[in-house]
């Protein structure tokens, strides 16, 4: 469902990683992205994370000083995203507005 | 013809205009829990429960619950509680006026785990969002529960030890631990004996301390208005094998023995509190408190001062939805809201922190 573009090493010697999330109506990209985005990243520093919204279509880009680090938010965003796929699922569709 | 038509119409705006009026009066909150080992869901309309399902992560013996192995377990359950919690009620989502959560305090990766959930099902119900804070829920359930109005509140857990008083809108801290909870230094302790956690350690420790009959001293340490644990939690770690393998002392006198010193901490702070307030209630809230002995000796001490002692069974004093969702329904009525952006947990939440907007 998601497309990964991979993770490369840019200029500033930061590593990157970003990802694609579609979704069946921008609806649901809107609410994967008010749920993903209040909390903040766990450590200070060494990792910056950004959402987006491009129509139906939740991007996500990592730019971080370690894998390790890397490594841990990118598995922990993955659980967080499956776990509000799952929800709406169940206990969707979203009601009209 | 075409005056009764018109009549006819008239009385069914009248009728949608009190139904709506009725629904606001009594709004229907969810409240999802999730900051420690238990996962609950629970729904209250108007004061009463109408469900309120939850779930224990229970470790192996000589175990304590790491964060992310307890985030794990509520991310496995958090769904199937969801839909029990509305099934026992017979409600539907549509039925739901405000969904409130844990905002904090507690463990960081299970109170995301449930945030989580609360924000998608609002977002996908259309419903309002309250983040709520953990001791406040459950002082709201022990105030409705046992309808004791304005008590000293001894807020007793696995994470909290807490000493509280309401004045001019904030449930205000009168005495604390100053180390380690109550409730972590007895799942500690039995951790050292190796007491099962099921269904909880101090459960278990309070099963055994019936059978203690020789009290073994151990430190007694409060300190002006506040306690501490990590002190005696030291001593017994490093006495008891000593002296359970020397026979001096058996594992149920050193559980009773535990027992009767750490509650005896608990009864000073809160009479003082009283004395200090002019109370004459106390309401026992937090995990530890449906321990009957701690209730017990409370119970003394209150009658000694003339006092009423307010306490939960296991249902309510441990953690579940139900208490987020009776604090959200106090909060909502007083016109509070969480906006989505706002909605970020926090593991430290202070119980003062909070103005309490529903209180004279």
């Amino acid at each position: 469902m998601a497309a990964i573009e991979g993770e490369v090493k840019n200029e500033s010697g930061k590593l990157e990683f970003s990802l694609d999330v579609p979704f069946p109506s921008s609806r649901e990209a809107v609410i994967a992205l008010r749920s993903l985005s209040p909390d903040r990243e766990p450590r200070k520093g060494g990792i910056e994370k950004e959402l987006t919204l491009s129509g139906s279509t939740l991007s996500v880009r990592w730019r971080a000083d370690e894998a390790r680090i890397l490594r841990v938010s990118v598995n922990s965003f993955l659980d967080h995203l499956s776990l509000v796929l799952e929800t709406m699922e169940m206990f969707g569709p979203p009601v009209s507005q | 013809m075409s005056l009764r038509f018109m009549g006819h119409r008239k009385d069914t705006v009248c009728i949608n205009v009190y139904l709506l009026a009725f629904s606001a009066a009594m709004p229907v909150v969810i409240g999802f829990e999730g900051s420690a080992n238990k996962i609950g869901i629970g729904i209250i309309r108007d004061g009463e429960v109408l469900s309120n399902p939850r779930r224990t992560y229970i470790t192996p013996p000589g175990q304590g619950f790491m964060p992310s192995d307890t985030a794990r377990h509520h991310r496995a359950v958090i769904l199937t509680v969801l839909k029990e919690a509305l099934e026992q009620a017979g409600l539907k989502p549509a039925d739901i006026d405000c969904v409130a959560y844990t905002k904090g305090p507690g463990m960081g990766a299970p109170l995301v785990t449930v945030a989580l959930v609360a924000r998608t099902v609002a977002q996908l119900w259309g419903t309002p969002l309250l983040g709520v804070n953990h001791c406040i829920g459950h002082i709201e359930m022990g105030r409705l529960i046992t309808r004791a109005d304005n008590p000293t509140v001894l807020y007793v857990s696995g994470g909290n030890t807490q000493v509280i008083a309401y004045s001019q809108r904030r449930y205000r801290i009168f005495g604390e631990t100053i180390d380690i909870a109550v409730g972590n230094c007895l799942d500690r302790f039995a951790r050292v004996i190796k007491i099962s956690n099921d269904p909880s350690p101090g459960y278990n420790i309070e099963q055994m301390a019936k059978k203690g009959s020789q009290f073994v001293e151990l430190p007694y340490t409060v300190k002006g208005m506040d306690v501490s644990f990590s002190g005696i939690l030291s001593y017994i770690e490093d006495m008891s094998h000593k002296m359970l393998s020397s026979g001096q002392c058996t594992e149920e006198d050193l559980c009773f023995s535990l027992q009767e010193t750490v509650f005896s901490m608990l009864v000073e702070i809160t009479e003082r509190a009283m004395a200090h307030c002019g109370s004459q209630e106390v309401l026992i809230v937090g995990g530890v408190g449906c321990n009957l002995r701690l209730q017990e000796m409370m119970g003394v001490m209150c009658k000694e001062r003339g006092a009423k002692l307010f306490a939960t069974d296991e249902r309510f004093c441990i953690d579940n939805g139900a208490m987020i969702a009776q604090a959200g329904w106090e909060m909502f009525r007083s016109g509070q809201i969480t906006e989505l952006e706002d909605s970020w947990i926090t593991q430290r939440y202070r119980t003062d922190a909070v103005e309490v907007t529903w209180r004279d």
